[in-house]
């Protein structure tokens, strides 16, 4: 059941009339109410209460339908035509034609995929343990050494292999290792990924500075609570350095992927995924989409 | 800025919105559904848990006779506000009157089955728990039929006095939702207080 | 027809009416704008009195074993305090601005149905005057007295004829029920406005957020109100005909009454707060001078509250000992509502955020609210536990929780709108530095209240006692809560003097003077009868931005 404004109507509407009809005063809904309270009351004090309250009640239904049936009562109201002026209070400022069409905010119409921040975490991750790996031969001659450090996490202190252990191969702490370092760089991709959006023109400022910094920095205030096996042997200079490889690589296999309209700027429909012809209506001036 | 009566905007050429009385009859039924429920919810949290007799399955016995006529009121009912729109008014008043009748063969059902409960059974709503849940809710309903009997005896007689036509189609569909409602309501009571409390 | 004499005494000047006649169209009127004038009025009349019953109440617990009112009296007072303040106060306010701005903000001439409007708010109004005709009927407060004296949530089987004879009870059943009736109508009104009355391109994603708001509140007064007429009929029954529905003797639940009540009891809460959030989402952005931040993401909030509230009563009797998984569902229905309500609390602050913020009085209750909501639902999180609850339930410490979110939350918002929609009610502005007084001395009194109440419920106290022993580390706490509430009444004394002052003395606020943005500042204030001579269209959410920037208008962007 719709009804629709009649183009008589819209004609008279937009244009002030002289008087406009409105429902006149009524006292029967008041008298109906306070038959109906009545009614009520009498449970509380006595039934001649409730009898007077429905008779009331009964008057008021009488009366209020009387007031709407056959016609609705209605009052003429003559309007007053007042000068109303709507301006802002406040300076009205200049625009300066930035663009050929003004927009309020900037949003990035392309950005990469999150899938790109997890590819680059796992590139990353490669680039890492080769950095680690050669600090580790370079360092005691053994590439174990970094990936014994990182293992010996889920160890207690007092099951810590020795020193001089550091430096052969193990299966389990190797294993331990590698999920370790694959998960973490899931992880951290997927968070870059996240990221990348709001830092979708410097993938690399992003991922080779911006997030090793983070990341070493928190993981400096907590290694010892972490690891302290890694936390007492760690070198912070190349532990950096190696973040930064993970970065910058991570960085640069993201440029390699492609980009993604963002959505933000399609109607809802599109974004819950419903694809049907004429969802996007035309733009009278001309106003581009995304 | 030029000074600006109202505010100028655009008028859309199709404006269409819902009937204020369907909305607003529609918003009574969701806040009867909501009163309704509870009552069906006391009925069956309560149902086996009367600590003295009479049991349902002991006295109450299905009125299906009464429960056809209820529920055919309801196609009277859209026939004769089908009829009305269509302007033919004596289908309608036939149709309508056919309807109260249906209407008030229930109620007097009720009636019935309530004397031989309180007089043959001797059940009333203080006797036990399903005393009080049986009578609240069957009441509850029957007071509904009442109300909606009313208003329809009200336009029945409009009707007769020539002042109902088709241009008060839409008002007489409201009151023809309510009476569905009042239908639809009397199957949960049924299907609750005769199928699954027996 | 008659309307023409009508229509020239409607449109005569005021000056030449009697108060006879004066009285006369204000109670036959059908006008929402004059009957939201009458809600909020009514409203203003139940808060002084309900804040006169909290006042005894805190001088009563002032120092241990005070004997300024015996204990049943003590029993009637915070009955009549929470039935007042929650049916007769703040519903009543928000019935009174729904109905006052809905049709002036999309763009309608009246409310769907104007007469049930009326209806609703007379039996409002008489189920008030009902409540508290207990005190004067019968023997009022003494004695076995016919003032209710169960509790708000009024739970059985005390409310049963063993344990309330005479008719205490029932003076709190009725009058909830009568004004329940009219909350219904009201609600139905609303509805029907909001989806049927819109003005031509008033989607409903262009209405403005208040009239969204009252759309989800008035759909939660549907389904949960009518739960409570429901059991108040049982009661009646039981009370009346002789049922036992609440009758333990007899095998009916005492627990049944508990669910039923809080079936109700928790939407409504919701009920009272989403207005709340409707004030601020128009007050913020208007004082922030940016449109509301995540327009959807409000709205969806706003809904998806409005459907969580209807599955978390049962968090308020973990108690009773439910099985472990009502227990696990109720807990977590309870933290998932945090998620929406956070959402808000972020949007409002992203409005504000970079905004140009102006301080005036109406945006610094808003920011209060924000902070105190922000505290309330916290210990509403704790509460929501259901450990957390064992250990503190029936204690002041929940006292003080729901007091948060219904002063420091609720009320802060009702005094924000109040200042912010005075100048188009009465045409005159509420004055600035008695309102900054008032703002401030009211988050100074709220404050050392309510802050210092959550101290005495974890150190044991339980609410509802009428005194207590000396010596129990009780005493300066609850003498400091009492010293913030008195701030708190001298507050409210000076808001009531801004109010009636400012009505006579205060400056002509214009039609717009907050510079705003949405269709009731286009009109005149006070509005004329029919509100709109010719029925505005819109074609953006800030129908006012557009017209005053026609540069940079919002339809661009719709």
């Amino acid at each position: 059941m719709a009804t629709l404004l009649s183009a008589e109507q819209m004609k008279q509407n937009s244009r002030a009339p002289g008087e406009v009809e409105v429902s006149a005063p009524t006292a029967w809904p008041l008298v109906l109410a306070f038959g109906f309270t009545l009614v009520f009351a009498g449970l509380l004090t006595s039934a001649s209460v409730s009898v007077l309250g429905a008779v009331l009640a009964l008057a008021g239904c009488v009366g209020w339908f009387r007031e709407v049936f056959p016609h609705e009562h209605e009052e003429v109201v003559p309007v007053v035509l007042r000068e109303v002026s709507i301006a802002t209070k406040r300076r009205v400022v200049e625009r300066l034609p930035v663009a050929t069409e003004q927009v309020r905010a900037w949003l990035p119409l392309e950005t990469y995929p999150i899938s790109a921040g997890v590819k680059g975490g796992l590139a990353g991750s490669v680039a890492m343990a080769v950095l680690a790996c050669a600090y580790g031969l370079l360092r005691t001659g053994s590439i174990w050494y970094p990936i014994n450090l990182l293992g010996a996490v889920v160890y207690a202190p007092s099951e810590v292999p020795s020193a001089a252990q550091f430096n052969s191969f193990h299966p389990i702490i190797f294993f331990i290792a590698l999920i370790l370092h694959i998960v973490t760089s899931i992880l951290v991709g997927l968070l870059y990924g996240a990221m990348l959006p709001m830092f979708a023109r410097h993938p690399i400022v992003l991922g080779g500075l911006i997030a090793p910094v983070l990341w070493s920095g928190l993981l400096y205030s907590i290694m010892n609570i972490l690891n302290p096996v890694l936390g007492s042997h760690i070198d912070w200079v190349w532990f950096m350095a190696s973040q930064f490889a993970f970065g910058i690589v991570a960085g640069l296999v993201v440029m390699r992927q492609s980009r993604v309209p963002t959505r933000e700027n399609l109607p809802f429909v599109l974004r819950v995924g419903i694809e049907a012809p004429g969802l996007m209506p035309p733009r009278e001036n001309g106003e581009k989409r995304p | 800025m030029s000074a600006i009566t109202t505010p100028v905007a655009q008028r859309p050429v199709n404006w269409r919105l819902p009937y204020k009385g369907n909305v607003g009859m529609a918003c009574l039924i969701i806040a009867e559904s909501a009163i309704f429920t509870i009552f069906v919810v006391a009925y069956l949290f309560y149902l086996g848990k009367s600590l003295t007799g009479p049991t349902p399955r002991e006295v109450l016995e299905a009125p299906l006779f009464y429960t056809i006529c209820l529920l055919s009121s309801s196609l009277t009912i859209h026939l004769a506000s089908r009829f009305l729109e269509r302007g033919k008014p004596g289908a309608f008043l036939a149709l309508w009157f056919l309807t109260i009748v249906l209407g008030g063969l229930f109620l007097f059902g009720t009636g019935q089955e309530w004397h031989r409960l309180i007089y043959e059974r001797g059940l009333t709503i203080s006797t036990n728990l399903f005393g009080t849940t049986y009578y609240s809710l069957v009441g509850l309903h029957a007071t509904h039929v009442t109300v909606g009997l009313l208003m329809l005896g009200i336009v029945l007689l409009l009707g007769l006095a020539g002042r109902v036509g088709q241009e008060h189609s839409a008002r007489v569909d409201v009151l023809s939702l309510y009476w569905h409602f009042v239908d639809a309501v009397w199957v949960v009571v049924f299907t609750v207080v005769y199928v699954l409390g027996r | 027809m008659s309307s023409d004499a009508i229509a020239v005494q409607t449109a005569g000047v005021s000056a030449d009416r009697t108060w006879l006649q004066t009285l006369h169209e204000w109670v036959t009127t059908v006008d929402h704008k004059r009957l939201g004038v009458l809600y909020v009025f009514y409203a203003l009349i139940f808060l002084v009195i309900g804040g006169i019953e909290a006042t005894i109440i805190r001088i009563q617990l002032m120092r241990a074993h005070n004997d300024f009112v015996s204990p049943q009296v003590f029993n009637r007072m915070f009955t009549l305090h929470g039935t007042t303040m929650i049916f007769f106060v703040i519903m009543p306010f928000m019935f009174g601005f729904a109905n006052y701005l809905v049709p002036l903000m999309i763009g309608a001439r009246d409310m769907a149905f104007p007469r049930l409007n009326a209806f609703s708010f007379w039996l409002t109004a008489l189920g008030g005057t009902l409540l508290y005709f207990s005190i004067v009927g019968g023997s009022g407060l003494y004695g076995a007295g016919s003032a209710p004296d169960v509790g708000w949530w009024a739970y059985a089987p005390l409310t049963s004829r063993a344990f309330s004879p005479g008719h205490s009870a029932d003076y709190w059943t009725i009058a909830v029920l009568v004004s329940g009736f009219g909350s219904i109508g009201t609600a139905v009104n609303l509805v029907a406005t909001v989806l049927s009355m819109r003005c031509p391109g008033m989607k409903l994603s262009r209405m403005p957020l208040f009239a969204w708001l009252t759309l989800v509140m008035s759909g939660l007064v549907l389904i949960s109100i009518s739960p409570l007429s429901a059991a108040q009929i049982m009661l009646l029954v039981d009370r009346y005909l002789g049922g036992h529905f609440f009758d333990t003797q007899a095998g009916g639940s005492a627990t049944l009454w508990m669910h039923f009540f809080w079936i109700f009891g928790h939407p409504e809460v919701y009920i009272l707060v989403i207005p709340a959030f409707a004030f601020a989402s128009e007050i913020i952005p208007v004082f922030s001078r940016k449109p509301i931040f995540g327009y959807p993401v409000m709205v969806g909030a706003t809904v998806s509250i409005g459907f969580v509230s209807i599955s978390v009563w049962a968090h308020h009797m973990f108690t009773i000992g439910m099985t472990s998984y009502s227990n696990s569902f109720f807990v977590l229905t309870t933290m998932i509502i945090a998620v929406p309500t956070g959402i808000k609390i972020f949007n409002w602050l992203g409005t504000m955020w970079g905004g140009k913020l102006q301080f005036k009085t109406p945006m610094l209750f808003c920011i209060g609210f924000l902070f105190q909501f922000l505290i309330a639902g916290l210990t509403g999180i704790m509460l929501g536990a259901a450990p957390f609850n064992w250990q503190l339930s029936g204690s002041y410490f929940v006292v003080a929780h729901f007091h948060y979110m219904i002063v420091g939350a609720i009320l802060f918002c009702i005094f924000g709108a109040i200042y912010y929609w005075y100048p188009k009610i009465t045409g005159r502005m509420l004055n600035e530095s008695l309102g900054k007084l008032h703002f401030w001395l009211f988050v100074i009194g709220f404050h050392l209240t309510f802050d210092v109440m959550h101290v005495p419920g974890i150190l044991g106290m339980p609410r509802r006692i009428y005194t207590y022993e000396p010596g129990r580390g009780w005493d300066t706490l609850n003498m400091i809560i009492t010293i913030g509430a008195f701030i708190q009444g001298i507050a409210i004394l000076l808001f009531l003097a801004n109010l009636v002052f400012s009505y006579f003395g205060g400056s002509k606020a214009g039609n717009d003077p907050w510079d705003g943005w949405t269709l009731e500042w286009s009109v005149s204030s006070p509005p004329p009868v029919y509100n709109f001579a010719s029925i505005p269209a819109v074609a953006s959410r800030r129908p006012l931005w557009d017209l005053k920037h026609p540069e940079d208008p919002d339809t661009h962007y719709d």
